[in-house]
């Protein structure tokens, strides 16, 4: 205690500083507040501002999209307006069908590809994996350009095959896979470790826990991701760009060319034909709402599952 | 054994305790604190005696903090959170009353229970932040008040000579006596202390607890601790808060802490400084 | 070893057996091992191909692509100045934009709306994010460019130095590097919102409550402490966006004029890296092949140096809160 004192000095300490202290907080509170206020006001404006893009591309879509929607617009193939008939376009059948073809293909190349990776990320913790984490991470916001050009020089060049779907699915699946494998990490990361020493307290074989107790627990998690990298395939245009050919049949097949949605917004956004862009709003909608409707019911599964835990 | 630890945390409570009952620098009249309509904490009347150390002890869900935390408005940040019954700051109910939270806290400084200096500022810059807060950039005036709460807080010493490295280089206790060298430094009426020592060691504990009896000098304390030898230490009141039935905090029984350890009205108050619940 | 009921095994036992078994070869295991090195051989393939294919380009005409000024189709020389400015200055512009706002959005997410609002106002953030680039691009091409040309580029032009800025070329062009970093500049607000945002609210609310205790108002509170303490995770969030911003492709291809012309006025026509390989990819011939594939590594090399750089900023942001 008593060389307590001494650090602390005369213990009747008086309050010389009170008065100024108090005298200049009091005289610029009313002007600290003010600014505070409009701070936060002006944050209020920023997200209003951030909102108004949202708000006018959703009304820009509707209002422009819906009058091009009716059954010719799902069911029938494009057609070129001429100068006799400028209004008549067709559908988008062949776009539809295309980007359908090439969204299942690149799903079954990426998602158990995915999975995997994910998996072995999740369960082991050497170099090689952490380099692996590294490149998912890096290749996760790699321009989707350069999935374009890395499919062109390998599939549509090296190999020769021309311009076919199997290049644009290659190219979304590149795309897609580090997004799955990040998605998937964490979602096996986030199972319990106790579940799995449950498990082999029990005697269960390692891979057996992994695939019987592990995966389906991190289920939810696995499908949110797997859903959230088709949606961003499906939107994706500067991959396929460069290497699906187009094309104005309804064509599937892995090793033809096909188009796709965004493909023939992307080109007939610059069309001469005034039908031609107005349809061009019809199919962004389409796409529009299917992106959201995926994310969106991926998002609200995810939580609704996570309630139920 | 019980009964030797018992007179042995009496017989601080008597020594800590002085008797005269002189102003008060808050007074709490029928405080209730509630969270969405459920209340949290309630029948809180007593007064904080100025230049004196009022503890808010109790077991755990009796609202110590709840209560403490109401006292500089703090719950004006959680939603749905609502404070009726009189706080008065000399004389001026501090919800109610012409005077704005961010004054009031000017007026009523905090300590936290984990020692929570700004990491991104040197230890002066730690010290004088509530001033730069409130307006003031006179560097004597700065430097005075710096030098001064760090004295009172028993850190001068130490860091005289390095006032300008980060605040994360300090100990655990160091970085606590910051914080109270920082709250102080806005020569606050108030110091509000949530268990200030439970995240330090006991020797770090013990030179806080040192310091406290001393800071009355400057300031009027309310401390919330789970410590019983402590509060006996260090209060010179006590405000015995317990949950009852239907899971609400109550104000049992206030007095001084001699009072509340060796005499207290309220044979639940006597239960629990012998430590038979909480 | 001696089996041994397993009620008896220690846990550090079990563990042990868990890792032994593991790294033992069963199929299951096999098939993971498999699946990574598929993945890394796709990795250094996606690098190793368009560095490969760009090659040609690297060895005989390295400073052309990099300073040079024309790009004559098929033949050449071709020269990447105008995109490599391009993408600089749309980059630059849009994050500008995306900061202002993007701050001013996760703040106002973090500290000023309720609660309850947070989580809608995060879906709408999402969903901005899920907006495919080439909606974006339309809606810029066919809405935003007729209505700047009509009514912001005079306005704009009636600025004083405004041809030093913008150029002053007249009604001509709806489409313009301005309007393409306004475009991207909303486009990369959400990644930008999505990190600050994280990175703003994991301030430890002890901090915040500190700093109030002190007097300080609301506004104080995030400047002096808030966003001081968050700064290097803000920087990273930076850098993510400037990554997106020149990775951006379609968009910009539709919005920005496609005229490969290396100036700085903001009102002309331009491109960008990614949009130059988007517009000329179609009609390339061989020749030209190689030109675009260097470009294509310029890219890669801006966007995996940027993302990088903001990962390993984000991390030891998430490190230096862990300390405090």
């Amino acid at each position: 205690m008593s060389d307590l004192t001494n650090l602390v000095g005369p213990l009747e300490v008086g309050h010389e500083m009170r008065g100024e202290i108090r005298r200049i907080a009091n005289n610029t509170r009313a002007r600290r507040q003010f600014i505070s206020r409009v701070m936060m006001v002006l944050s209020l404006v920023a997200l209003s501002v951030a909102a108004v893009p949202l708000v006018l591309l959703i009304i820009v879509l509707l209002r422009n999209g819906i009058p091009t929607l009716n059954a010719a617009f799902f069911t029938q193939l494009p057609q070129t307006p001429t100068l006799v008939t400028p209004n008549i376009v067709g559908g988008v059948s062949n776009a539809i069908v295309g980007s359908l073809a090439l969204n299942l293909y690149a799903s079954i190349l990426a998602i158990p590809l995915g999975i995997l990776v994910g998996v072995y990320l999740a369960e082991n913790e050497t170099k090689f994996a952490t380099s692996l984490r590294v490149v998912a991470q890096t290749m996760a916001g790699a321009p989707s350009i350069l999935m374009g050009l890395f499919a062109f020089s390998f599939l549509v060049h090296d190999l020769n095959l021309g311009f076919t779907a199997l290049a644009g699915s290659f190219a979304l699946a590149v795309l897609m896979l580090p997004v799955i494998v990040i998605s998937t990490e964490i979602a096996v990361r986030s199972v319990p470790h106790t579940l799995r020493e449950a498990g082999l307290a029990l005697g269960a074989k390692p891979h057996k826990i992994s695939l019987k107790v592990v995966l389906p627990s991190a289920l939810t998690g696995i499908v949110t991701g797997a859903i959230l990298a088709v949606s961003r395939a499906v939107g994706e245009t500067a991959p396929v760009l460069l290497v699906i050919g187009g094309g104005f049949l309804n064509e599937w097949r892995p090793l033809n060319p096909v188009s796709a949605l965004p493909l023939t917004i992307y080109e007939n956004a610059k069309s001469e034909w005034p039908a031609q862009r107005a349809q061009v709003w019809g199919v962004a909608l389409v796409l529009v709402a299917f992106v959201f409707v995926l994310s969106l019911s991926a998002r609200i599964w995810a939580s609704r599952k996570q309630q139920v835990k | 054994m019980e009964q030797e630890i018992m007179a042995d945390i009496q017989s601080q409570a008597t020594a800590a305790t002085s008797t005269s009952s002189g102003p008060a620098a808050m007074q709490l009249r029928n405080v209730a604190v509630s969270f969405n309509g459920r209340t949290a904490v309630r029948n809180c009347t007593f007064d904080v005696g100025k230049n004196r150390v009022t503890s808010l002890i109790g077991p755990s869900g009796s609202g110590k903090t709840t209560l403490l935390r109401a006292l500089n408005r703090l719950h004006d940040l959680t939603p749905g959170a609502k404070v009726s019954g009189e706080i008065l700051l000399e004389g001026v109910d501090v919800y109610r009353g012409d005077i704005t939270a961010t004054e009031l806290r000017a007026r009523v400084g905090m300590v936290f229970q984990r020692p929570n200096p700004f990491p991104t500022m040197s230890i002066y810059d730690n010290v004088i932040s509530g001033l730069r807060f409130n307006g003031i950039k006179k560097k004597s005036l700065l430097d005075a008040a710096a030098e001064s709460s760090l004295r009172s807080a028993a850190l001068w010493e130490s860091v005289e000579n390095r006032l300008k490295v980060p605040a994360s280089n300090l100990s655990g206790g160091e970085q606590q006596r910051l914080c109270i060298a920082r709250a102080l430094a806005m020569d606050p009426e108030v110091l509000l202390m949530d268990e200030p020592t439970s995240a330090l060691d006991p020797i770090a504990t013990l030179r806080i607890e040192e310091l406290m009896t001393t800071l009355k000098s400057r300031v009027s304390v309310v401390i919330v601790t789970h410590n019983m030898q402590q509060a006996a230490r260090i209060s010179d009141d006590c405000a015995f808060l317990l949950m009852g039935e239907d899971r609400t905090g109550e104000l049992i029984e206030f007095d001084t802490t001699e009072k509340i350890f060796n005499n207290p009205d309220d044979s639940r108050t006597l239960d629990y400084t012998l430590g038979r619940f909480g | 070893m001696a089996r041994v009921p397993s009620e008896l095994r220690r846990d550090d036992e079990v563990v042990a057996e868990f890792n032994s078994a593991t790294t033992s070869r069963s199929w299951y295991r096999n098939l993971l091992i498999v699946a990574a090195v598929l993945f890394a051989v796709v990795s250094v393939g996606f690098v190793g191909t368009i560095l490969w294919s760009s090659l040609p380009m690297w060895l005989h005409h390295a400073g052309t692509l990099l300073w040079g000024k024309g790009w004559n189709a098929p033949v050449g020389p071709f020269g990447g100045l105008a995109m490599i400015t391009g993408t600089v200055e749309t980059s630059l512009i849009a994050l500008l934009i995306a900061i202002v706002i993007g701050l001013g959005t996760s703040i106002a997410i973090v500290f000023v709306i309720p609660r309850r609002l947070r989580n809608v106002v995060a879906t709408l953030v999402e969903l901005l994010a899920a907006v495919p680039s080439i909606v974006y691009g339309l809606w810029g091409l066919l809405v935003i460019a007729p209505w700047m040309q009509n009514t912001v580029n005079p306005w704009l032009n009636s600025w004083p130095f405004a041809t030093t800025i913008f150029g002053n070329p007249g009604q001509e062009f709806g489409t313009s590097l301005l309007l393409a970093s306004v475009v991207l500049g909303i486009m990369i607000l959400p990644t930008f919102v999505a990190i600050s945002r994280e990175v703003l609210a994991v301030v430890p609310q002890d901090l915040v409550e500190a700093s109030l205790s002190l007097g300080a108002t609301r506004w104080q509170v995030i400047r002096e402490v808030v966003i001081p303490t968050s700064k290097v995770g803000l920087l990273g969030a930076t850098f993510l966006s400037l990554a997106r911003a020149t990775g951006e492709t379609v968009a910009v291809a539709l919005v920005a004029g496609g005229v490969a012309n290396a100036q700085f006025h903001l009102l002309y026509p331009g491109t960008s890296i990614a949009a130059w390989i988007a517009t000329q990819f179609g009609e390339s011939q061989s020749t030209e092949i190689p030109a675009l594939m260097a470009l294509g590594v310029l890219l890669m090399l801006l966007n995996f140096g940027l993302s990088l750089l903001s990962r390993s900023l984000v991390n030891r942001q998430r490190r230096l809160l862990a300390l405090v």
